[in-house]
Protein backbone atom coordinates (compact mmCIF):
# COMPACT_ATOMS: atom_id res chain seq x y z
CA UNK A 1 0.00 0.00 0.00
CA UNK A 2 1.62 3.28 -1.05
CA UNK A 3 1.31 7.05 0.70
CA UNK A 4 -1.67 8.34 -1.13
CA UNK A 5 -4.33 5.52 0.14
CA UNK A 6 -3.71 6.22 3.85
CA UNK A 7 -3.19 10.14 3.47
CA UNK A 8 -6.62 9.97 1.73
CA UNK A 9 -8.22 7.98 3.92
CA UNK A 10 -6.91 10.63 6.93
CA UNK A 11 -8.31 13.10 4.83
CA UNK A 12 -11.53 12.03 4.30
CA UNK A 13 -12.12 11.48 8.00
CA UNK A 14 -10.70 14.98 8.73
CA UNK A 15 -13.07 16.70 6.26
CA UNK A 16 -16.13 14.40 7.24
CA UNK A 17 -15.09 15.57 11.00
CA UNK A 18 -14.77 19.92 9.35
CA UNK A 19 -17.81 19.78 7.43
CA UNK A 20 -20.23 17.81 8.96
CA UNK A 21 -23.42 18.16 6.63
CA UNK A 22 -24.82 20.96 6.15
CA UNK A 23 -21.78 23.23 7.49
CA UNK A 24 -20.10 23.66 4.35
CA UNK A 25 -23.52 24.04 2.70
CA UNK A 26 -24.31 27.15 5.08
CA UNK A 27 -21.00 28.71 5.09
CA UNK A 28 -21.23 28.68 1.07
CA UNK A 29 -24.68 30.19 1.45
CA UNK A 30 -23.22 32.79 3.29
CA UNK A 31 -20.30 33.69 1.42
CA UNK A 32 -22.54 33.39 -1.78
CA UNK A 33 -24.99 35.60 -0.51
CA UNK A 34 -22.73 38.18 1.46
CA UNK A 35 -20.50 38.97 -1.27
CA UNK A 36 -23.83 40.75 -3.24
CA UNK A 37 -24.97 42.11 0.01
CA UNK A 38 -21.54 43.47 1.10
CA UNK A 39 -20.06 44.52 -2.50
CA UNK A 40 -19.54 48.20 -2.41
CA UNK A 41 -19.43 50.33 -5.34
CA UNK A 42 -20.58 53.82 -3.79
CA UNK A 43 -16.38 53.98 -2.16
CA UNK A 44 -15.58 53.68 -6.09
CA UNK A 45 -17.45 56.65 -7.11
CA UNK A 46 -14.81 59.29 -6.36
CA UNK A 47 -12.28 56.55 -7.28
CA UNK A 48 -11.00 55.81 -10.72
CA UNK A 49 -9.11 52.39 -11.86
CA UNK A 50 -7.40 50.31 -9.56
CA UNK A 51 -8.43 52.05 -6.20
CA UNK A 52 -11.65 51.30 -7.31
CA UNK A 53 -10.77 47.41 -7.42
CA UNK A 54 -9.22 48.09 -4.31
CA UNK A 55 -12.08 49.64 -2.39
CA UNK A 56 -14.70 46.91 -3.88
CA UNK A 57 -12.45 43.99 -2.77
CA UNK A 58 -11.80 45.32 0.37
CA UNK A 59 -15.20 46.08 0.87
CA UNK A 60 -16.05 42.39 0.64
CA UNK A 61 -12.94 41.11 2.83
CA UNK A 62 -13.72 43.01 5.73
CA UNK A 63 -15.79 42.70 8.93
CA UNK A 64 -18.44 40.57 8.66
CA UNK A 65 -17.37 38.33 5.92
CA UNK A 66 -13.85 37.78 6.98
CA UNK A 67 -15.31 37.17 10.40
CA UNK A 68 -17.41 34.31 9.13
CA UNK A 69 -14.88 33.13 6.85
CA UNK A 70 -12.05 32.90 10.21
CA UNK A 71 -14.69 31.44 12.69
CA UNK A 72 -14.78 28.92 9.90
CA UNK A 73 -10.80 28.29 9.95
CA UNK A 74 -10.48 28.56 13.76
CA UNK A 75 -13.33 26.05 13.91
CA UNK A 76 -11.43 23.86 11.74
CA UNK A 77 -7.86 24.49 12.71
CA UNK A 78 -8.09 25.33 16.57
CA UNK A 79 -11.27 23.00 18.09
CA UNK A 80 -11.19 20.29 14.92
CA UNK A 81 -7.42 19.75 16.21
CA UNK A 82 -7.57 20.61 19.73
CA UNK A 83 -10.53 18.03 19.53
CA UNK A 84 -8.35 15.39 18.23
CA UNK A 85 -5.73 15.69 20.23
CA UNK A 86 -8.33 15.82 23.32
CA UNK A 87 -10.33 12.71 22.22
CA UNK A 88 -7.28 10.78 21.76
CA UNK A 89 -8.03 10.61 18.18
CA UNK A 90 -4.43 11.57 16.97
CA UNK A 91 -3.16 8.27 19.03
CA UNK A 92 -5.21 6.86 15.95
CA UNK A 93 -4.25 8.41 13.33
CA UNK A 94 -0.69 8.10 14.44
CA UNK A 95 -1.03 4.38 13.76
CA UNK A 96 -1.71 4.77 9.75
CA UNK A 97 1.58 3.88 8.03
CA UNK A 98 2.35 7.67 7.38
CA UNK A 99 4.82 10.72 8.91
CA UNK A 100 3.57 12.55 11.69
CA UNK A 101 3.60 16.10 8.86
CA UNK A 102 1.63 14.25 6.13
CA UNK A 103 -0.97 13.67 8.95
CA UNK A 104 -0.72 17.37 10.03
CA UNK A 105 -0.74 17.92 5.98
CA UNK A 106 -3.94 16.43 5.38
CA UNK A 107 -5.48 17.97 8.24
CA UNK A 108 -4.50 21.44 7.25
CA UNK A 109 -5.84 20.98 3.59
CA UNK A 110 -9.14 20.42 5.03
CA UNK A 111 -9.17 22.71 7.57
CA UNK A 112 -7.72 25.39 5.57
CA UNK A 113 -7.28 24.58 2.01
CA UNK A 114 -10.89 23.63 1.36
CA UNK A 115 -11.92 26.53 3.61
CA UNK A 116 -9.72 29.19 1.20
CA UNK A 117 -10.99 27.54 -1.51
CA UNK A 118 -14.70 27.87 -0.79
CA UNK A 119 -13.97 31.97 0.01
CA UNK A 120 -12.04 32.65 -2.35
CA UNK A 121 -13.90 30.54 -5.43
CA UNK A 122 -17.31 31.95 -4.32
CA UNK A 123 -15.95 35.71 -4.02
CA UNK A 124 -14.10 35.84 -7.57
CA UNK A 125 -17.62 33.83 -8.90
CA UNK A 126 -19.50 36.61 -7.26
CA UNK A 127 -17.32 39.47 -8.61
CA UNK A 128 -17.14 37.98 -11.73
CA UNK A 129 -20.91 38.13 -11.95
CA UNK A 130 -20.97 41.32 -10.58
CA UNK A 131 -18.54 43.22 -12.46
CA UNK A 132 -16.26 41.17 -15.06
CA UNK A 133 -14.90 44.18 -16.20
CA UNK A 134 -13.26 45.53 -13.41
CA UNK A 135 -12.29 41.93 -12.67
CA UNK A 136 -10.94 41.52 -15.64
CA UNK A 137 -9.13 44.99 -16.27
CA UNK A 138 -7.49 45.14 -12.77
CA UNK A 139 -6.89 41.32 -11.66
CA UNK A 140 -3.73 42.01 -10.54
CA UNK A 141 -4.81 44.55 -7.79
CA UNK A 142 -7.47 42.23 -6.94
CA UNK A 143 -5.17 39.37 -6.33
CA UNK A 144 -2.82 41.33 -4.37
CA UNK A 145 -6.01 42.36 -2.18
CA UNK A 146 -6.68 38.76 -1.43
CA UNK A 147 -3.39 38.13 -0.72
CA UNK A 148 -3.06 40.61 1.47
CA UNK A 149 -6.36 39.59 3.58
CA UNK A 150 -5.52 35.97 3.54
CA UNK A 151 -2.60 36.80 4.79
CA UNK A 152 -3.59 38.27 7.93
CA UNK A 153 -5.90 37.83 9.35
CA UNK A 154 -6.93 35.01 8.25
CA UNK A 155 -3.65 32.56 8.14
CA UNK A 156 -1.75 34.94 10.32
CA UNK A 157 -4.63 33.35 13.26
CA UNK A 158 -4.35 30.30 11.35
CA UNK A 159 -0.90 29.62 12.60
CA UNK A 160 -0.90 31.11 15.76
CA UNK A 161 -3.72 29.31 16.96
CA UNK A 162 -2.73 25.92 15.43
CA UNK A 163 0.79 26.31 17.42
CA UNK A 164 -0.95 27.01 20.43
CA UNK A 165 -3.60 24.31 20.12
CA UNK A 166 -0.74 21.74 19.74
CA UNK A 167 0.88 23.37 23.38
CA UNK A 168 -2.50 23.67 24.81
CA UNK A 169 -4.07 20.33 23.44
CA UNK A 170 -7.21 21.97 23.91
CA UNK A 171 -9.45 23.49 21.47
CA UNK A 172 -12.08 25.00 22.68
CA UNK A 173 -9.48 27.41 24.69
CA UNK A 174 -7.82 28.30 21.24
CA UNK A 175 -10.79 28.98 19.88
CA UNK A 176 -11.32 31.32 21.89
CA UNK A 177 -8.43 33.01 22.15
CA UNK A 178 -8.47 33.14 18.20
CA UNK A 179 -11.84 35.36 18.26
CA UNK A 180 -10.76 38.22 20.79
CA UNK A 181 -7.07 38.32 18.95
CA UNK A 182 -9.16 38.88 15.39
CA UNK A 183 -11.85 41.57 17.40
CA UNK A 184 -8.55 43.00 19.18
CA UNK A 185 -6.70 43.42 15.67
CA UNK A 186 -9.68 44.76 14.32
CA UNK A 187 -10.32 47.44 17.07
CA UNK A 188 -6.15 48.21 16.97
CA UNK A 189 -6.28 48.57 13.20
CA UNK A 190 -8.98 51.49 13.96
CA UNK A 191 -6.76 53.30 16.24
CA UNK A 192 -3.20 52.88 14.37
CA UNK A 193 -3.69 55.80 12.52
CA UNK A 194 -4.44 58.14 15.26
CA UNK A 195 -1.44 56.37 17.31
CA UNK A 196 0.86 57.35 14.78
CA UNK A 197 -0.41 60.90 14.18
CA UNK A 198 -0.62 61.43 18.00
CA UNK A 199 3.09 60.42 18.49
CA UNK A 200 4.23 61.88 15.13
CA UNK A 201 5.68 58.61 14.03
CA UNK A 202 5.41 56.11 11.31
CA UNK A 203 6.84 53.30 12.65
CA UNK A 204 3.84 52.26 14.47
CA UNK A 205 2.18 52.51 11.04
CA UNK A 206 5.11 50.16 9.66
CA UNK A 207 5.35 47.75 12.03
CA UNK A 208 1.53 47.15 11.71
CA UNK A 209 2.00 46.71 8.24
CA UNK A 210 4.00 43.66 8.98
CA UNK A 211 1.44 42.17 11.13
CA UNK A 212 -1.24 43.55 8.52
CA UNK A 213 -0.07 44.19 5.11
CA UNK A 214 -3.47 45.09 3.70
CA UNK A 215 -2.79 48.31 5.92
CA UNK A 216 0.39 49.02 3.48
CA UNK A 217 -1.77 48.67 0.39
CA UNK A 218 -4.84 50.24 1.84
CA UNK A 219 -1.98 53.82 2.19
CA UNK A 220 -0.83 53.03 -1.43
CA UNK A 221 -4.34 52.81 -3.34
CA UNK A 222 -6.05 55.66 -0.88
CA UNK A 223 -3.10 58.22 -1.55
CA UNK A 224 -2.17 56.80 -4.69
CA UNK A 225 -0.71 60.27 -6.71
CA UNK A 226 -0.79 62.14 -3.61
CA UNK A 227 2.17 62.97 -1.32
CA UNK A 228 -0.94 61.47 1.62
CA UNK A 229 -2.32 64.01 4.05
CA UNK A 230 -4.30 62.98 6.96
CA UNK A 231 -6.04 64.97 9.74
CA UNK A 232 -4.14 68.34 8.22
CA UNK A 233 -0.89 66.46 8.75
CA UNK A 234 1.76 64.16 6.18
CA UNK A 235 0.76 60.59 6.96
CA UNK A 236 3.18 57.67 5.37
CA UNK A 237 2.30 56.68 2.01
CA UNK A 238 4.54 53.23 0.28
CA UNK A 239 5.68 52.86 -2.58
CA UNK A 240 4.26 49.51 -4.50
CA UNK A 241 7.59 47.94 -4.09
CA UNK A 242 7.82 48.69 -0.53
CA UNK A 243 3.65 47.43 -0.65
CA UNK A 244 5.17 43.92 -2.01
CA UNK A 245 8.02 43.82 0.58
CA UNK A 246 5.31 44.05 3.52
CA UNK A 247 3.31 41.48 1.96
CA UNK A 248 6.21 39.01 1.32
CA UNK A 249 7.34 40.08 5.34
CA UNK A 250 3.33 38.83 6.06
CA UNK A 251 3.97 35.71 4.55
CA UNK A 252 7.22 35.25 6.06
CA UNK A 253 5.70 35.42 9.57
CA UNK A 254 2.68 33.15 8.47
CA UNK A 255 5.33 30.75 6.85
CA UNK A 256 7.53 30.66 10.43
CA UNK A 257 4.38 30.00 11.92
CA UNK A 258 3.50 26.91 9.98
CA UNK A 259 7.31 25.62 9.85
CA UNK A 260 7.41 26.10 13.55
CA UNK A 261 4.20 23.93 14.24
CA UNK A 262 5.19 21.19 11.82
CA UNK A 263 8.40 21.02 13.77
CA UNK A 264 6.64 21.25 17.13
CA UNK A 265 3.65 18.10 15.24
CA UNK A 266 6.73 16.21 13.99
CA UNK A 267 9.34 15.86 16.62
CA UNK A 268 7.83 17.65 20.18
CA UNK A 269 4.53 16.50 20.56
CA UNK A 270 3.71 13.91 23.49
CA UNK A 271 0.43 12.37 23.71
CA UNK B 1 -19.19 4.73 -2.90
CA UNK B 2 -16.88 7.85 -1.90
CA UNK B 3 -16.77 9.44 -5.13
CA UNK B 4 -20.40 9.46 -5.13
CA UNK B 5 -20.58 11.13 -1.96
CA UNK B 6 -17.85 13.20 -2.81
CA UNK B 7 -20.10 14.23 -5.65
CA UNK B 8 -23.09 14.43 -3.64
CA UNK B 9 -21.49 17.50 -1.28
CA UNK B 10 -20.03 18.75 -4.59
CA UNK B 11 -23.39 19.08 -5.54
CA UNK B 12 -25.12 20.59 -2.35
CA UNK B 13 -22.57 23.10 -2.18
CA UNK B 14 -23.59 23.85 -5.76
CA UNK B 15 -27.42 24.08 -4.77
CA UNK B 16 -26.30 26.76 -1.83
CA UNK B 17 -25.06 28.43 -4.25
CA UNK B 18 -27.52 28.73 -6.21
CA UNK B 19 -29.61 29.19 -3.74
CA UNK B 20 -27.81 32.51 -2.23
CA UNK B 21 -28.09 33.40 -6.17
CA UNK B 22 -31.67 32.95 -6.06
CA UNK B 23 -32.64 34.94 -2.85
CA UNK B 24 -29.98 38.13 -4.33
CA UNK B 25 -32.41 37.98 -7.37
CA UNK B 26 -35.11 37.91 -5.41
CA UNK B 27 -34.39 41.01 -3.31
CA UNK B 28 -36.69 43.54 -5.08
CA UNK B 29 -34.67 46.72 -6.43
CA UNK B 30 -35.44 50.22 -5.74
CA UNK B 31 -36.19 52.66 -8.37
CA UNK B 32 -35.59 56.31 -7.42
CA UNK B 33 -37.65 59.15 -8.70
CA UNK B 34 -37.02 59.65 -12.41
CA UNK B 35 -35.78 62.05 -14.43
CA UNK B 36 -38.17 63.01 -16.98
CA UNK B 37 -37.77 65.43 -20.36
CA UNK B 38 -39.47 66.31 -23.24
CA UNK B 39 -38.30 67.59 -26.20
CA UNK B 40 -38.26 68.25 -29.40
CA UNK B 41 -35.17 67.13 -31.90
CA UNK B 42 -34.84 68.93 -34.86
CA UNK B 43 -33.87 67.06 -38.29
CA UNK B 44 -30.56 64.84 -38.49
CA UNK B 45 -29.84 66.54 -34.70
CA UNK B 46 -29.56 64.48 -31.68
CA UNK B 47 -30.10 65.44 -27.86
CA UNK B 48 -27.33 64.44 -24.96
CA UNK B 49 -28.67 63.45 -21.64
CA UNK B 50 -25.87 64.76 -19.17
CA UNK B 51 -23.63 61.86 -17.64
CA UNK B 52 -24.34 60.32 -14.67
CA UNK B 53 -22.33 57.33 -12.55
CA UNK B 54 -23.56 54.12 -12.44
CA UNK B 55 -22.07 50.95 -11.00
CA UNK B 56 -23.02 46.94 -11.38
CA UNK B 57 -25.41 47.44 -8.34
CA UNK B 58 -26.85 51.16 -9.32
CA UNK B 59 -28.10 50.67 -12.68
CA UNK B 60 -30.69 52.99 -14.52
CA UNK B 61 -33.93 52.24 -16.79
CA UNK B 62 -34.76 54.14 -19.30
CA UNK B 63 -37.69 54.47 -21.09
CA UNK B 64 -38.58 56.73 -24.14
CA UNK B 65 -41.86 57.59 -26.97
CA UNK B 66 -41.16 59.52 -30.05
CA UNK B 67 -43.75 61.15 -32.37
CA UNK B 68 -41.54 59.22 -34.98
CA UNK B 69 -38.57 56.96 -35.57
CA UNK B 70 -35.57 57.72 -33.55
CA UNK B 71 -32.26 55.99 -32.73
CA UNK B 72 -31.37 55.27 -29.01
CA UNK B 73 -27.81 54.87 -27.18
CA UNK B 74 -26.59 54.27 -23.86
CA UNK B 75 -23.10 55.49 -24.07
CA UNK B 76 -20.58 54.46 -20.60
CA UNK B 77 -17.33 55.42 -20.56
CA UNK B 78 -15.57 55.14 -17.11
CA UNK B 79 -14.06 58.20 -14.94
CA UNK B 80 -10.44 57.64 -16.03
CA UNK B 81 -11.11 58.13 -19.66
CA UNK B 82 -13.59 60.76 -19.13
CA UNK B 83 -10.46 62.41 -17.50
CA UNK B 84 -8.55 61.95 -20.19
CA UNK B 85 -10.69 63.40 -22.47
CA UNK B 86 -11.52 66.70 -20.99
CA UNK B 87 -7.51 67.01 -20.64
CA UNK B 88 -7.32 66.43 -24.27
CA UNK B 89 -10.14 69.21 -25.01
CA UNK B 90 -8.68 71.70 -22.56
CA UNK B 91 -5.43 71.08 -24.03
CA UNK B 92 -7.31 71.59 -28.27
CA UNK B 93 -8.94 74.68 -26.79
CA UNK B 94 -8.01 76.17 -24.01
CA UNK B 95 -4.95 76.53 -23.96
CA UNK B 96 -4.51 77.08 -27.82
CA UNK B 97 -4.11 80.29 -29.48
CA UNK B 98 -6.76 80.54 -31.56
CA UNK B 99 -8.01 84.14 -32.99
CA UNK B 100 -10.68 83.19 -31.19
CA UNK B 101 -9.76 82.53 -27.45
CA UNK B 102 -7.33 85.67 -27.70
CA UNK B 103 -10.09 87.95 -28.34
CA UNK B 104 -13.05 87.79 -26.01
CA UNK B 105 -14.41 90.83 -27.79
CA UNK B 106 -14.96 89.06 -31.13
CA UNK B 107 -17.91 89.35 -33.25
CA UNK B 108 -17.35 85.22 -33.79
CA UNK B 109 -21.20 84.04 -32.88
CA UNK B 110 -19.18 80.58 -31.65
CA UNK B 111 -17.19 83.24 -29.29
CA UNK B 112 -17.48 81.40 -25.59
CA UNK B 113 -17.10 83.10 -22.47
CA UNK B 114 -13.85 81.46 -20.21
CA UNK B 115 -16.60 80.81 -17.77
CA UNK B 116 -18.63 78.63 -20.36
CA UNK B 117 -15.61 76.71 -22.01
CA UNK B 118 -14.81 74.89 -18.52
CA UNK B 119 -18.41 74.71 -17.74
CA UNK B 120 -18.74 72.81 -21.14
CA UNK B 121 -16.30 70.49 -21.06
CA UNK B 122 -17.04 69.76 -17.80
CA UNK B 123 -20.05 68.55 -18.11
CA UNK B 124 -20.38 67.84 -22.16
CA UNK B 125 -16.71 66.44 -22.39
CA UNK B 126 -18.42 63.52 -25.30
CA UNK B 127 -20.28 65.95 -27.58
CA UNK B 128 -17.14 68.41 -27.72
CA UNK B 129 -15.07 65.53 -28.26
CA UNK B 130 -16.80 64.37 -31.18
CA UNK B 131 -17.19 67.66 -32.23
CA UNK B 132 -13.52 68.34 -32.36
CA UNK B 133 -12.77 64.85 -33.64
CA UNK B 134 -15.27 65.70 -36.80
CA UNK B 135 -13.62 69.22 -36.97
CA UNK B 136 -10.35 69.78 -35.58
CA UNK B 137 -10.11 73.06 -37.18
CA UNK B 138 -12.69 74.53 -35.45
CA UNK B 139 -12.86 76.81 -32.02
CA UNK B 140 -14.83 75.69 -28.58
CA UNK B 141 -18.84 75.86 -30.04
CA UNK B 142 -21.43 77.47 -27.80
CA UNK B 143 -23.55 74.17 -27.14
CA UNK B 144 -26.47 76.71 -26.64
CA UNK B 145 -26.73 79.19 -29.46
CA UNK B 146 -28.72 78.11 -31.99
CA UNK B 147 -25.94 79.34 -34.72
CA UNK B 148 -23.77 76.97 -33.58
CA UNK B 149 -26.17 73.65 -32.64
CA UNK B 150 -26.98 72.66 -35.81
CA UNK B 151 -23.41 71.69 -36.13
CA UNK B 152 -22.30 70.85 -32.94
CA UNK B 153 -25.16 68.54 -32.57
CA UNK B 154 -25.31 67.16 -36.00
CA UNK B 155 -25.79 63.21 -36.24
CA UNK B 156 -23.04 62.95 -38.45
CA UNK B 157 -20.94 64.19 -35.86
CA UNK B 158 -22.56 61.67 -33.33
CA UNK B 159 -21.83 59.17 -36.46
CA UNK B 160 -18.43 59.98 -36.81
CA UNK B 161 -17.75 60.12 -33.32
CA UNK B 162 -19.97 56.22 -32.72
CA UNK B 163 -17.80 55.26 -35.06
CA UNK B 164 -14.37 56.12 -33.44
CA UNK B 165 -15.23 54.74 -30.37
CA UNK B 166 -17.19 51.92 -30.39
CA UNK B 167 -16.24 50.77 -27.16
CA UNK B 168 -18.66 53.47 -25.52
CA UNK B 169 -21.47 51.96 -26.75
CA UNK B 170 -23.68 49.54 -24.51
CA UNK B 171 -27.25 49.50 -25.61
CA UNK B 172 -27.81 50.13 -29.49
CA UNK B 173 -31.44 49.04 -30.44
CA UNK B 174 -32.78 49.38 -33.81
CA UNK B 175 -34.71 52.73 -34.64
CA UNK B 176 -38.05 52.91 -33.40
CA UNK B 177 -39.94 54.70 -31.85
CA UNK B 178 -41.05 53.43 -28.51
CA UNK B 179 -38.23 52.36 -25.94
CA UNK B 180 -37.67 50.62 -22.77
CA UNK B 181 -34.08 48.98 -20.91
CA UNK B 182 -33.07 48.13 -18.15
CA UNK B 183 -29.07 48.47 -17.57
CA UNK B 184 -26.76 47.73 -15.20
CA UNK B 185 -23.25 48.29 -16.07
CA UNK B 186 -20.70 45.92 -15.74
CA UNK B 187 -18.01 48.28 -14.55
CA UNK B 188 -18.08 51.38 -12.56
CA UNK B 189 -19.18 54.17 -15.87
CA UNK B 190 -20.45 57.46 -16.67
CA UNK B 191 -23.89 56.90 -18.50
CA UNK B 192 -25.17 58.84 -20.63
CA UNK B 193 -28.38 58.66 -22.87
CA UNK B 194 -28.11 59.95 -26.61
CA UNK B 195 -31.49 60.53 -28.95
CA UNK B 196 -30.81 60.85 -32.20
CA UNK B 197 -33.29 61.82 -35.06
CA UNK B 198 -32.09 60.72 -38.56
CA UNK B 199 -35.54 61.86 -40.69
CA UNK B 200 -36.04 64.98 -42.55
CA UNK B 201 -38.90 65.83 -39.63
CA UNK B 202 -38.82 67.42 -36.28
CA UNK B 203 -39.59 64.79 -33.70
CA UNK B 204 -40.95 65.46 -30.23
CA UNK B 205 -39.39 62.88 -27.69
CA UNK B 206 -40.17 62.14 -23.81
CA UNK B 207 -37.45 60.20 -22.40
CA UNK B 208 -37.57 59.03 -18.86
CA UNK B 209 -34.93 57.82 -16.73
CA UNK B 210 -34.77 56.11 -13.35
CA UNK B 211 -31.45 54.93 -11.05
CA UNK B 212 -32.66 51.36 -10.23
CA UNK B 213 -30.91 50.21 -7.19
CA UNK B 214 -29.93 46.29 -6.66
CA UNK B 215 -28.13 43.75 -4.47
CA UNK B 216 -27.25 42.11 -8.30
CA UNK B 217 -28.16 42.90 -12.14
CA UNK B 218 -31.12 40.15 -11.96
CA UNK B 219 -30.17 39.43 -15.72
CA UNK B 220 -26.74 38.10 -14.79
CA UNK B 221 -27.53 36.15 -11.89
CA UNK B 222 -30.54 34.32 -13.31
CA UNK B 223 -28.90 32.18 -15.38
CA UNK B 224 -25.84 30.99 -12.94
CA UNK B 225 -28.59 30.39 -10.04
CA UNK B 226 -31.28 27.85 -11.99
CA UNK B 227 -27.71 26.35 -13.68
CA UNK B 228 -26.53 25.61 -10.10
CA UNK B 229 -29.85 24.71 -8.68
CA UNK B 230 -29.81 22.05 -11.34
CA UNK B 231 -26.66 20.56 -11.13
CA UNK B 232 -26.76 20.19 -7.35
CA UNK B 233 -30.28 18.84 -7.77
CA UNK B 234 -28.88 16.49 -10.28
CA UNK B 235 -26.01 15.30 -8.20
CA UNK B 236 -28.51 14.50 -5.33
CA UNK B 237 -30.71 12.36 -7.07
CA UNK B 238 -27.59 10.82 -8.59
CA UNK B 239 -26.71 10.25 -4.61
CA UNK B 240 -29.91 9.05 -3.86
CA UNK B 241 -30.19 6.04 -6.29
CA UNK B 242 -26.76 5.22 -5.73
CA UNK B 243 -27.64 4.71 -1.71
CA UNK B 244 -31.02 3.18 -2.50
CA UNK B 245 -29.21 0.58 -4.81
CA UNK B 246 -26.63 -0.32 -2.98
CA UNK B 247 -29.24 -0.78 0.34
CA UNK B 248 -30.95 -3.14 -2.02
CA UNK B 249 -28.14 -5.27 -2.85
CA UNK B 250 -26.92 -5.47 0.75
Amino acid sequence: MGKGRPFLEIFTYVFHEDYRFPILEIFAFLFALATFVFADFAGGYDRTGETMAYSLVNTLCEFPLMFIFVVLILKNVAYGLGSDLDRGLMQTLFSYPLKRRHILTARLLSGLGIAVLLFLGIQIFGLFLLAPDTLATYSSTVFLTYAAHLCSPALLLAGLLLLLTLRLKRGGLALIIGVILFLAGLIFSGEVTYIAYATDSDVILKIWAVINPNSALQAYYYHMGTSGFLFGGETWVPSFSEVLLYLWAGYLIVAVLFIVSYIYFDRRLEI
Amino acid sequence: MRWITLLWRIGTVALAIGLALLVAWLIPSSAEYPYRVSRHIEPEQYMFRESEVYSPQNGLQISMNATDEVRVYLLGVSSLELDNWKALLREAYLDSESPDSESPDSESPDWVSPDMETFFIEFYPVPLLFFHEAYPEQPLPDLFNPETQSMVWNITVLDKGLETHPEIILWDPPPGSMFSHELFPEDVLNIMAVVANPSSDTVEVDVEIKKVVAVAPKDRIIFPAQLLISIGIGLTIVWLFSRKFRKSIF
